[in-house]
Order: structure tokens, then C-alpha cells, then sequence
């Protein structure tokens, strides 16, 4: 019997089919595993999750979970931070700990933001630490319009993993930028100076305020004994609560390094010999090589060369080009450990 | 932290350039001038800060 119909149950909701959060799961880790001794404001280890841990030191590690509830629902990797040196008074008064991810406004359009029909935004994630916690806070920061809205959860057990549900208003005022930039920054914030507090947490939206960020502080770094740990994060269009929002949107892990790779890309090995002959002089060779994915914006370049000197280098969001010396390139010239960065 | 940046002329047009950056973990970054990309920005707020970008050859 052909199909002549096929009814909308279960279709009939507006899904982004493509998760909203890129590497929820923490799958990907391109840079490192691990990086110790961590305080600055930088791209570490899981990709796409920004470490911004400017009080206290850190060991940044993307954890493999092996137990728990988190790994009962799906999650083999999680982003951890430990508290490796303590700072007491959560430091300098301009200073954070946070974890950020930063979201391009052409991947935020569905949310309808800054027109009357407006939608809510549904934040889920997990989280476990080594102490309990009350009213820690997540913020939604618009950079394109200049505004914020916060939300709050509890830790409520130690060293266990939970599942967390924040929901955050609509907004009809400022939309995002249709733009390969960053328009919308989820910040989990874990420790901060007075800059941050003395405020009320937004639970509407407003114009940005740093004293309404971080209100109740959960002071990561005032003890080596302090721990945190992230996975599963999901960003959904609507409103959900933790029976009724959907099955995280787990990715092959191609799709899933294919999306981070339009931020960060590691070629660790790779060899780009310089053997073509610039027709323009007999001293100079070059190599040329396309980008696995196009990258969100012409990347920065890291990389080291074996000898020679390198005279000049082109860069777009699709590819690189690199020009050396043949004069004192020895026997050939390469260039390796190439590292991509177009991260937000 | 950026320590130093220095221009790195483009073979096909000397008059545009990219920066050759170095920051605080001696780590070397060629940055495009492209005003989306990130550490472009961040060398602008280190010129604004009251730092100099070397000329290629300095």
C-alpha cells in the first residue's frame, strides 16, 4: 500500500534539528586533554568551551566518566575544572572565573529575538562539584545589543552529577546580528570579585550590568580542595522543564568535529612542504593547502618551520599559503604542527 | 598576554600585512588583518593600551 499522508505527530514542533550548543557533549578536544597550572583567559581543552579563569589556578581536564548519572544518560566526557592554587576574597574586583561558550547570531535566528513574537530560551546541562552550592548563576549575555538575563540553580549533593533546567524569558527587544560573530555568550560563573555582586539576579532581561552577574558567589578558587565539572549542555528554543524537554541531540562524532573544526583546527603532524617556485624570483618556494572546513573568519596561524625563513603568509577563511626562503632553506622547508584559530 | 607584535608584509600586496603576535607563553600566532577574527581584536586593545606594532625587519 503506497503512503498518501503523513500525519505532523511529532513534527509539528519548530526544532532546530542541528543542536544550538556545539560539543555539548564534550566530545572534542582538539588542543589537549589536559592543561595544567591554568590562569588567563583562553581556548584550553574541550573545544568550543572558552576557560575564562582570571581568580585562582587551574587544571583544565576533559574528563572520561566512567559512572554516575550523567553517564547513564549518554555522557562519556565532561570539562573539569580543579583548584589547583587558592586565592582568597575571590580576588582582584575586576576578576572572573567562568566557563563560557560564545554563539554566532546567524546560528540564533529561530529564537526570534528582539521581534514581538519573541521565544524563551531553555538552558540544560549537568554539573557536579565537591561542595554544595545554592543560587550559582548562568548568564545570557547579548554582545550585539548590549544586554543580559540570569538564571540560577543549587548544587545539591556533593560529587554527584545532576541534571540542571534553567529557563530564561524572550526578549523583544535588540535581535541578533545575522553575522558569523558572537551575539549570544552562556557564562557559568564560579568565582568573581566585588565588581561582579551587590546586584539582583536579571531575571529579566537588561541592559548589561556587571554587579547582577554573579550575585551569589560560589568561590571555585578559594580552596585547592574545589572542583567543578560540566557536560550535556543544551540550549532549546521554548520553554521546558526536566520532564518535558527533549532527548539531548547527541552527534556522530564526524558531524560534531566537523562543526567544531570551523573554530579550531589541529594539524599536529602534517608536513606542508614548500616546493613550488614562485615564477617571480628564484630565491623564494611556496605551499598551499585548503582547510578541511571553512573556518568561521580567516583563523590565526600557529605553527613552527623546520629552517628558512618564512616571507610571507596568505590567510582566508578557506585556506593558507605560506612562502619561504630557498636560499637558506637547507634541503627543503617545511611547515608543521599547524594550528587553526577562529574561535569567537 | 601579548608581549610583542610585528607586521609580515603580504608577497602580493606590500601594502597590506598580517601580524606576526607573540604572547606570554612564547607562543607565535600570524593574525590576519580581519576584524573578526579574535586576536586581531586583542592587538588592537593592546595598541590601545599604548603599545607599538613593529615594522617587518625591526
Amino acid at each position: 500500500m503506497s503512503i498518501t499522508k503523513v500525519t505532523d505527530a511529532g513534527l509539528d514542533r519548530s526544532r532546530i534539528v542541528t543542536p544550538i550548543i556545539i560539543n555539548g557533549d564534550m566530545q572534542v578536544a582538539q588542543r589537549a586533554t589536559s592543561v595544567t597550572s591554568h590562569n588567563a583567559v583562553s581556548y584550553t581543552t574541550v573545544d568550543r568551551f572558552k576557560t575564562v579563569c582570571e581568580t585562582g589556578t587551574y587544571t583544565v581536564i576533559q574528563e572520561s566518566l566512567t559512572s554516575g548519572n550523567a553517564y547513564l544518560n549518554g555522557f562519556k566526557k565532561a570539562l573539569r575544572l580543579d583548584t589547583t592554587t587558592a586565592e582568597a576574597s575571590a580576588g582582584s574586583a575586576g576578576e572572573q572565573t567562568t566557563i563560557e561558550q560564545r554563539i554566532e547570531g546567524q546560528n540564533l535566528n529561530a529564537f526570534l529575538k528582539g521581534t514581538a513574537n519573541a521565544k524563551p530560551f531553555t538552558l540544560a546541562f549537568w554539573v557536579k562539584a565537591n561542595k554544595t552550592g545554592s543560587n550559582l548563576q548562568v548568564n545570557l549575555r547579548d554582545a550585539d545589543n548590549t544586554r543580559q538575563v540570569g538564571g540560577t540553580y543549587n548544587i545539591d549533593a556533593t560529587d554527584t552529577w545532576e541534571k540542571k533546567i534553567i529557563n530564561f524569558p524572550a526578549d523583544t527587544t535588540g535581535a541578533f546580528d545575522n553575522d558569523a560573530n558572537n551575539s549570544l555568550t552562556i557564562e557559568w560563573f564560579l568565582d568573581g570579585g566585588s565588581n561582579f555582586s551587590g546586584g539582583a539576579v536579571p531575571t529579566a532581561w537588561e541592559a548589561s550590568s556587571n554587579a547582577d552577574r554573579n550575585v551569589t558567589n560560589f568561590d571555585l578558587a578559594g580552596s585547592t580542595d574545589n572542583d567543578w565539572a560540566l557536560t550535556g549542555v543544551q540550549l532549546e528554543v521554548g520553554t521546558f522543564d526536566l520532564n518535558t524537554i527533549p532527548a539531548f541531540p547527541f552527534e556522530s562524532i564526524d558531524d560534531n568535529l566537523r562543526r567544531c573544526c570551523r573554530y579550531f583546527q589541529d594539524y599536529a603532524s602534517f608536513k606542508l612542504w614548500t616546493t613550488a617556485l614562485d615564477g617571480n624570483t628564484t630565491t623564494r618556494l611556496g605551499g598551499v593547502f585548503a582547510f578541511n572546513t571553512t573556518m568561521r573568519a580567516a583563523p590565526s596561524v600557529s605553527k613552527t618551520n623546520n629552517t628558512g625563513t618564512i616571507d610571507s603568509q596568505t590567510i582566508t577563511d578557506k585556506g593558507y599559503s605560506v612562502f619561504a626562503e630557498k636560499t637558506d632553506r637547507g634541503t627543503t622547508t617545511n611547515v608543521t604542527d599547524i594550528e587553526l584559530d577562529s574561535e569567537i | 598576554m601579548i608581549k610583542s607584535v610585528t607586521k609580515q608584509p603580504l608577497i602580493d600586496d606590500n601594502t597590506k600585512h598580517n601580524y606576526i603576535v607573540i604572547y606570554n607563553d612564547d607562543k607565535e600566532w600570524t593574525v590576519p588583518h580581519d576584524e573578526n577574527n579574535r586576536m586581531y581584536q586583542e592587538i588592537l586593545e593592546w595598541v590601545a593600551a599604548g603599545n607599538t606594532i613593529a615594522e617587518s625587519g625591526e
